[in-house]
């Protein structure tokens, strides 16, 4: 039989920085988890994604146990690292100095899919280009049919 | 330590909540969550580490895209797991070593009894690595030698070891609260360590060499103080590693540091896994 779920939490954390501080302590603690193995285990789990911020959705079952899945970083994190900007320096925006090509965008597209509630490939790529033009990237090229 | 919470309202709230956690991932923000109901992205960093400016500039350049408001709330430290601590399973390794908290009753039938309340500290012995740490000093003479426990958490491993006959123990850990509840413990048990609370830079400034450095933290940590660790060991002496998966091993034993190192025996548990090694000549 299935176990019975108590609850599903939705967290973003850097790889290898989860610690029992909030969000994380009272996320979890609230549902009689115990914290210590979580952090134990997403860390483990995200050595080699370290300081890349990771969402996380962690099902917690009646038992108090709990599983994890952790997904590919958000749209706009990835397009900051595709256009090699820093992210937080104050050049990061908007003055259009960095771009991306059309393919790059499919790339993060592909994976967010189902992030973007999108339900085409080209309503997905529409979006991740819509976010790089608000951070101020250019996308390259004219968009794929 | 206590956290700095920053709420932030967004309007509209795609994709701003993704461009939000993008700006503030470049400064020391470790966590994030999101609420698409109320437009809201909270932002979580140490309080140290916390400059208002920082979060203006790098919100700023979006004002003219979107509305975006941000307040900052101080969160106390406080117990986030005690509900878990409050009832949990005593462990045991073997008939070798029980560990257990103050609220169980005692146990007489096992070589090595520990009592441990953890606050919020790694290792009650309930994760893989912990036990499989315990199994490898299981078959270590400890008489008489010196040992370092890094990244000692609940100081668990550091009480065994005190146990087990060595003379003189020392604990490390780089979170205070995991310091404070380590004293606590050595108490409890009624052994004398020296308990320290910073990082790798203490077990240079401590300086002796060891016969056996045991840490269980994680492959990154590891594979950075593996330096530290190979220049205070003894020539002979055993250093435990733990706190990684199967995977992780070959790039940590394939690490220049541990060249003349011999993998005396290695342990793995539903994918995690612990190294037992022995300096060379």
């Amino acid at each position: 039989m299935a176990k019975e779920i108590s609850g599903i939490i939705k967290l973003q954390i850097k790889g290898g920085a989860a610690n029992p501080s909030p969000p994380v302590g009272p996320a979890l603690g609230a549902k009689g988890v115990n914290i210590m193995d979580f952090c134990k285990q997403f860390n483990g789990r995200t050595q080699d994604k370290a300081g890349k911020v990771l969402p996380v959705v962690i099902t917690v079952y009646g038992d108090k146990s709990f599983d994890f899945v952790i997904k590919t970083p958000p749209a706009a994190v990835q397009l900051l690292e595709m256009a090699k900007i820093k992210s937080g320096s104050p050049e990061s925006n908007r003055k259009k100095v960095a771009s991306v090509s059309w393919d790059q965008i499919k790339e993060i597209a592909e994976d967010k899919m189902e992030d973007l509630n999108a339900f085409k490939m080209n309503a997905a790529m529409s979006m991740v280009a819509g976010t790089a033009r608000s951070m101020g990237i250019t996308v390259k090229g004219p968009k794929p049919e | 330590m206590n956290y700095i919470e920053v709420t932030i309202k967004l309007k509209p709230f795609r994709p701003f909540n993704e461009i939000v956690v993008a700006q503030l991932s470049g400064l020391p923000f470790d966590s994030f969550t999101e609420d698409e109901d109320e437009e809201l992205v909270k932002a979580y960093i140490l309080e140290g580490d916390y400059v208002q400016t920082d979060v203006e500039n790098v919100l700023s350049p979006f004002e003219d895209l979107a509305k975006i408001k941000f307040t900052a709330s101080k969160i106390e430290k406080v117990n986030w797991n005690q509900k878990w601590e409050e009832n949990f399973d005593a462990v045991e390794v073997g008939e070798f070593c029980c560990v257990r908290a103050p609220f169980h009753v005692e146990r007489s039938n096992f070589t090595h009894e520990i009592i441990i309340e953890p606050k919020m500290s790694f290792g009650t012995g309930h994760h893989q690595t912990t036990q499989m740490m315990i199994e490898h000093m299981e078959s270590i003479d400890f008489t008489s030698k010196t040992v370092l426990d890094m990244g000692s958490g609940t100081g668990i491993l550091a009480i065994l070891a005190k146990q087990m006959g060595a003379k003189e123990v020392v604990g490390i850990d780089i979170e205070k609260w995991a310091y404070e509840n380590m004293i606590e413990n050595f108490d409890r048990n009624n052994v004398d360590i020296t308990a320290c609370n910073g990082g790798e830079e203490l077990i240079a400034k401590i300086g002796k060499p060891y016969d056996v450095i045991i840490a269980n933290i994680n492959k990154n940590i590891l594979l950075g103080q593996l330096p530290t660790y190979n220049s205070h060991l003894n020539t002979g002496a055993l250093l435990l590693l733990s706190g990684f998966y199967e995977t992780d091993v070959d790039d940590l034993i394939q690490a220049k540091e541990l060249d003349g190192y011999a993998l005396i025996h290695q342990i793995t548990k539903e994918t995690w896994c612990a190294l037992k090694l022995r300096k060379g000549d």
